[in-house]
């Protein structure tokens, strides 16, 4: 059985560090915000799901009008997710000012209920204009990176199975690492990345300070969102199809991985994303040999929930998450 | 207008003969029209309207159940529409006890539970399984399918195996804060989900996704219940008991200490209420409602497969309890029926009446941007619009009222027994007892 | 005779330590006030004693009876209640409920009488009406009955909470700065019904305060935190003259220049 799983793993941690990139970058968003409003942005994974859509209309817009054969797809690739970006960093803000904000000082229950609407929200709006669009809410985008590349994983020991891989995937990982690094540049060394990490200490304090704590925020939202649409844009660019719904799961599943990695821990989301990703890919490689046929992969979302709940009863801090008490 | 308003709050003869009035038209209406879904409406909300009188509770109780049990079948038997009104009736009891039983997490003990329609799978799965021959798969013993008789014992039994879910549930999703409580429970309501669409091996529990056909009907003294209109009756009576259950809940230790750790933790603890238990409590009550009707919905059906108990379920009594207003019993009521009704007859009609319009080429209007396809978009912005906007909801809870002129006669009776009774230096013993 | 008896009470967070050994011993009916500077410690103190956080050593008896361990209802079920610094009312609730809430452990209701009604329990949800309204009388906010708690004055408030602390018929009131924010009126009341109430309830009162004319008026023992630690204890007049609770309340120079 050892041996059946070891062949495998080339590929798993393949799979599983593609996923587990977009993982961490939703994490992000998921983290930045609840580091400085102690809320739950239930719409974050909305914002992914439509910055996967944006992405491909923008695409297909190109595609149509014949910019995508005469560019090289990299160049596109930049475009698109620079384009996305914005739009979705916008819709982010947006959402922060007409949904959020008036309900700061609001029992903690309605602001997340609020979440829960615009969620919905989003999922209908874009699941009608598709299909106004489309015909279909089901969509799939044209293929920027068609290669398949094999790695030779044989070669290293006789052990492991060769893995296959879509040029994509070297993309998105790249991409994601990029946004990870830039980020972290920006929240520990600019201006505006201090004053971030003020708000999130004490809003207060920081408003005294004269940080504009409203401002502060909206930044967050737009760059958590921001990075949260661009993550729409490759995981259309590595799988293909998408479609209104998607946001929802892997929604969840980057809430999860921020939670595993210590929420409001940047490091810590991109950390759970990788772990969470890594961990859910072995699941569904392997969970019908290790249980003896009982669960297939069919239960790697459940696997993923379990970790979630099991991370919040044991270790709720996280991984690098620094343990709260209340004051009385 | 305004003097004319308030003459009509304070006399009860002029609000008694203007419901009666408006009882008899609407009834009548329904009982002459073949399909009219506008009567039908009215003459429920009929019930809204003699909630706001100043009836006693007790004639209050009287007229409805007078309504419900008699006037609305009887009027609408004479349509061909008869089956379906009272299908949408059935359903609107149905989801009325499910949001109830969310209200008592939710509104009054203060826990965002997503999941909450994990519980109604759980009590029609426990149906399904035991009146198909799907129970045969895994049962050493016993025939099965089990018979029809046994429909109304599986109404406890699905109450209690939910209620004991929530609290397996509940003992380790209640060791987690506030807003995580929210993902938890989520997560929780889709893996039972998960769980209900795979465990059709290694050994076929549920059928997985194939779902569970031609569960046995209810049967009494005879009688097997096929029909929406027999099923309105057992529906009425769960929802009754529902209904009396929560509010006896609502007015006494248990319900204010529920509150009590909603509002203030760490006072309620102080105060010496056991948190775990107490928070245990709600789920397990909470979810014992939902199992019953689970049961109810598997029979009414003949059918149970997990599509009916998605996440978006779960959302729409959410949508139900914050529409009507959290830690409200009228409110709840009323919010699960008009989004019942919103969502089976409304939305639908609206579609029809479209579709209508679009063969005639009246107007024309594409199927992407159909009404019944719209639940998440309504959804969606009834939660905002009501978070932002009136958070209490449409009828907001309101404290118990007690009497203060009765608490002053006691207070001052009991002061007088005592200087009776007591010599000075003991009253400082009993003034501990107080 | 000593009621409570606190011993070597020590608690850290993390690396900080909010109190260390800091050991008391309270007289049944007594009047104990707990003072000291800002973040002294006092209202952790209070905490451990009431089960809201577990101390990292020492031990803490009631009538000889080891409290470690217990959760913050089971401490207020073995007799101690409390009110707390920054108000902690059930805001929503009306001003009866609140007081019933407090009643919690002594009704005896459970489901099965709930469910069906039973007269012995209308009776006795009767008879608790009854008697939280007494003490409502008692502190005087009987005419608010049916007000939501969030709509009363601050002074109400404390006083609320009180009342509510008296419904669990405690043994022992641990009141955290009952005096907070009110004016000398207020706070005058406020003496006479701590008094009051010592006498008629038979309590055994601590209070954490900062209105030195309060606490030196009513008290009979006074504990001094500074820094987590104990720096002095005693009768009213030593306190007032010590060295070291002058130095800690302002500063070394004080001392020499008085």
């Amino acid at each position: 059985m050892l041996n059946e799983i070891l062949q495998t793993i080339p590929q798993v941690v393949i799979d599983g560090l593609t996923l587990g990139a977009v993982y961490a970058v939703i994490a992000l968003g998921y983290t930045m915000v609840y580091g400085i409003l102690e809320l739950i942005n239930f719409a974050h994974g909305e914002i992914f799901m439509s910055g996967a859509f944006i992405g491909t209309a923008i695409l297909i817009v190109l595609t149509g009008m014949g910019w995508v054969s005469a560019v090289p797809a990299i160049v596109m690739l930049i475009t698109v997710l620079l384009l996305t970006a914005i739009l979705t960093g916008l819709l982010g803000m947006g959402i922060e000012r007409v949904a959020y904000r008036p309900l700061r000082n609001a029992p903690r229950l309605i602001p997340l209920i609020t979440a829960i609407g615009i969620s919905f929200l989003l999922q209908d709006i874009v699941r009608f204009i598709a299909e106004l669009q489309k015909g279909n809410y089901i969509v799939t985008g044209p293929n920027l990176f068609k290669d398949q590349l094999s790695i030779k994983a044989s070669s290293i020991s006789s052990i492991f199975n060769d893995a296959s891989i879509k040029t994509s995937f070297v993309i998105v990982l790249v991409t994601a690492v990029i946004m990870m690094i830039g980020l972290d540049l920006f929240i520990n060394r600019t201006k505006w990345g201090m004053a971030m990490r003020a708000v999130a200490q004490d809003r207060e304090t920081a408003s005294l300070m004269t940080v504009n704590v409203n401002k502060v925020i909206s930044i967050t939202f737009f760059i958590g969102s921001a990075l949260g649409g661009a993550t729409g844009v490759l995981f259309a660019v590595q799988y293909g199809t998408i479609d209104p719904y998607i946001g929802f799961i892997l929604g969840l599943k980057a809430f999860t991985a921020a939670v595993l990695g210590g929420i409001g821990n940047i490091r810590g989301a991109m950390l759970g994303g990788l772990l969470l990703g890594l961990l859910e890919m072995f699941a569904s490689a392997n969970l019908t040999l290790l249980s003896g046929g009982v669960f297939g992969a069919e239960y790697k979302d459940v696997f993923a929930f379990a970790i979630l709940i099991i991370v919040l009863l044991f270790k709720p801090e996280g991984l690098l998450g620094k343990p709260v008490t209340e004051k009385v | 207008m305004k003097s004319l308003w308030k003459k009509y709050k304070q006399n009860k003869l002029v609000q008694g003969i203007l419901l009666l009035i408006y009882i008899s038209i609407t009834s009548l209406s329904l009982f002459m029209a073949q399909k009219s879904v506008t009567a039908f409406l009215l003459l429920l909300s009929s019930l809204l309207l003699l909630y706001f009188t100043n009836f006693k509770n007790l004639t209050k109780w009287l007229i409805a159940g007078i309504v419900l049990v008699f006037l609305l079948p009887f009027t609408a038997s004479n349509g061909d529409a008869y089956q379906s009104y009272m299908e949408v009736a059935t359903l609107v009891g149905i989801y009325i006890s499910m949001a109830l039983g969310l209200n008592i997490v939710v509104g009054m003990a203060g826990l965002l539970d997503l999941g909450f329609i994990a519980f109604f799978a759980v009590g029609a799965y426990t149906y399904g399984i035991f009146a198909t021959v799907q129970a045969s798969n895994f049962m050493p013993f016993g025939t099965f399918p089990l018979s029809g008789e046994s429909f109304w014992l599986f109404i406890l039994i699905g109450c209690f195996v939910a209620a004991l879910f929530g609290i397996l549930l509940g003992i380790p999703v209640l060791r987690v804060k506030g807003d995580y409580l929210a993902i938890v429970t989520l997560g929780f309501g889709e893996i039972i989900r998960i769980i209900f669409n795979n465990l059709d091996r290694p050994v076929n529990i549920t059928n997985g996704a194939m779902g569970i056909p031609s569960v046995t009907p209810p049967r009494l003294f005879g009688i097997d219940f096929l029909y929406p209109s027999q099923f309105y009756y057992i529906v009425l009576v769960i929802l009754l008991f529902t209904i009396f259950t929560v509010r006896r809940f609502e007015h006494s230790k248990i319900g204010r200490s529920w509150k009590a750790v909603r509002e203030n933790e760490i006072a309620a603890q102080a105060m010496g209420v056991p948190l775990v238990r107490t928070k245990l409590m709600a789920f397990a009550i909470g979810a014992s409602f939902s199992g019953m009707m689970g049961v109810v919905f598997a029979a009414k059906q003949a059918f149970v497969d997990p599509t009916s108990f998605t996440l978006l379920e779960s959302i729409t009594i959410l949508v139900m309890v914050i529409l009507g207003g959290m830690g409200s019993v009228p409110g709840v009521i009323l919010g699960a029926a008009v989004m019942t009704i919103l969502n089976l007859q409304v939305l639908t009609e609206v579609t029809s009446w479209l579709n209508q319009l679009n063969s005639t080429g009246a107007f024309s209007i594409p199927d992407a941007l159909s009404p019944s396809k719209m639940q998440r978009l309504i959804f969606g912005l009834l939660l905002i619009l009501f978070a932002l906007y009136r958070p209490k909801g449409l009828l907001p809870a309101k404290n118990h009222v007690y009497n203060e002129k009765e608490l002053q006669e006691g207070s001052a009776k009991e002061n007088k027994g005592k200087q009776e009774v007591m010599p000075d230096h003991s009253q400082i013993e009993k003034a501990q007892e107080v | 005779m000593s009621i409570l008896e606190v011993q070597n009470l020590t608690k850290k967070f993390g690396g900080i330590t909010a109190n260390q050994d800091v050991s008391m011993t309270v007289e049944k009916n007594s009047i104990t006030a707990v003072i000291g500077p800002n973040g002294a410690g006092k209202t952790t103190y209070f905490n451990m004693i009431t089960g809201v956080y577990q101390p990292t050593s020492g031990t803490i008896l009631l009538n000889n009876e080891k409290l470690n361990g217990l959760k913050p209802h089971e401490v207020s079920k073995k007799g101690i209640a409390r009110t707390f610094q920054n108000i902690r009312l059930f805001s929503e609730m009306s001003v009866l409920e609140n007081v019933l809430v407090g009643m919690h452990t002594h009704i005896k209701a459970g489901l099965i009488g709930i469910l069906f009604n039973l007269p012995a329990i209308r009776k006795e949800e009767k008879a608790s009406e009854v008697k939280a309204y007494q003490l409502l009388e008692y502190v005087g906010l009987a005419p608010l009955l049916n007000e939501k708690a969030c709509n009363l004055s601050y002074g109400a408030q404390r006083r609320l909470e009180i009342a509510r602390a008296l419904a669990a018929k405690p043994t022992v009131l641990l009141l955290d700065e009952p005096a907070a924010g009110m004016n000398p009126k207020e706070t005058n009341e406020l003496t006479q019904l701590i008094k009051k109430m010592r006498q008629e309830y038979n309590l055994t009162i601590i209070l954490i305060e900062h209105d030195m004319k309060l606490v030196m008026e009513i008290s009979e023992h006074i504990v001094v935190l500074d820094h987590g630690e104990k720096i002095a204890e005693g009768k009213p007049e030593h306190i007032r003259n010590n060295p070291k609770v002058i130095e800690a309340y302002l500063g070394s120079g004080a001392v020499q220049a008085g």
